[in-house]
């Protein structure tokens, strides 16, 4: 999901870039005009505005970037605790992984663990089975 | 706004609250900056840039909407944020600062 958002970024960038090249040499070229016209004649220049293509590239440039920076935001996280809990439960850790594949590190875990881990709720019997079968093997 | 008694009957993570917020706000400082940039390029003055800055910030946030928040939570599904007002229009004062000193910038580096 990273290098999909990070590419279209970069190419808005690039676009981006070229329409502020644009923007300037355009600039240049007007304020040589005038000056040469104001040396030659004595008309008075006419200062165009901006071309249309590069307010287009610009326009779509941005939005290009837009795109990008939106698709690599991190995933959002419900807010109402029963929702959240829920969420936590069913997935565990997969739930808070981000964009590069790492678990957040404000991931506190299961906010349920300690009632799963209380002593009145080990099961011993499991366990005698367990260290007998440990025995038998001659561990 | 939540009542009290809403409030203790379901109550709200307070960290998720922060981290959506966040990731918000992240966004948007990010992108008004971008704006800037292009505002500067186009040479807009006056209330043309501020009207460019409050479309594309509405735009930044329909898109965030689109894709975070909307695929999971149209159909009942989790809330991520309190209201629909701190979400629209939360962020518009958070990226002003920055979108002014990139359109200044731009603008004087492209029409010097």
């Amino acid at each position: 999901m990273t290098w999909i958002s990070k590419s279209i970024t970069t190419l808005g960038g690039l676009l981006l870039a070229h329409a502020c090249y644009s923007a300037r040499e355009h600039s240049a070229l007007q304020s040589l005009r005038a000056a040469s016209a104001a040396s030659l004649t004595s008309l008075p220049s006419v200062t165009t505005s901006l071309p249309l293509d590069i307010i287009i590239e610009t326009i779509v440039a941005t939005f290009i970037i837009l795109l990008g920076l939106v698709l690599g935001t991190r995933p959002l996280r419900p807010i109402e605790w029963r929702v959240w809990a829920g969420k936590i439960e069913r997935e565990g850790e997969e739930g808070f992984i981000d964009g590069a594949g790492e678990v957040n590190k404000d991931y506190m875990g299961n906010p349920f663990s300690a009632l799963e881990s209380r002593p009145n709720f080990v099961d011993i019997r499991k366990q005698r089975r367990e260290f007998a079968e440990w025995v038998k093997k001659g561990g | 706004m939540p009542s009290e008694l809403e409030l203790q009957i379901s109550p709200i993570v307070q960290e998720s609250l922060v981290h959506n917020s966040r990731t918000l706000q992240n966004l948007q400082s990010l992108t008004a900056s971008l704006f800037g940039v292009s505002a500067g390029i186009l040479g807009l003055e006056s209330y043309d840039g501020f009207l460019f800055y409050l479309a594309f910030s509405l735009l930044t946030s329909a898109l965030f909407y689109l894709v975070r928040v909307a695929p999971s939570s149209l159909t009942a599904g989790p809330r991520y944020f309190r209201g629909p007002f701190e979400f629209w229009a939360g962020g518009l004062m958070n990226g002003l600062a920055g979108f002014i000193l990139t359109w200044t910038l731009f603008y004087g580096l492209v029409r010097a």
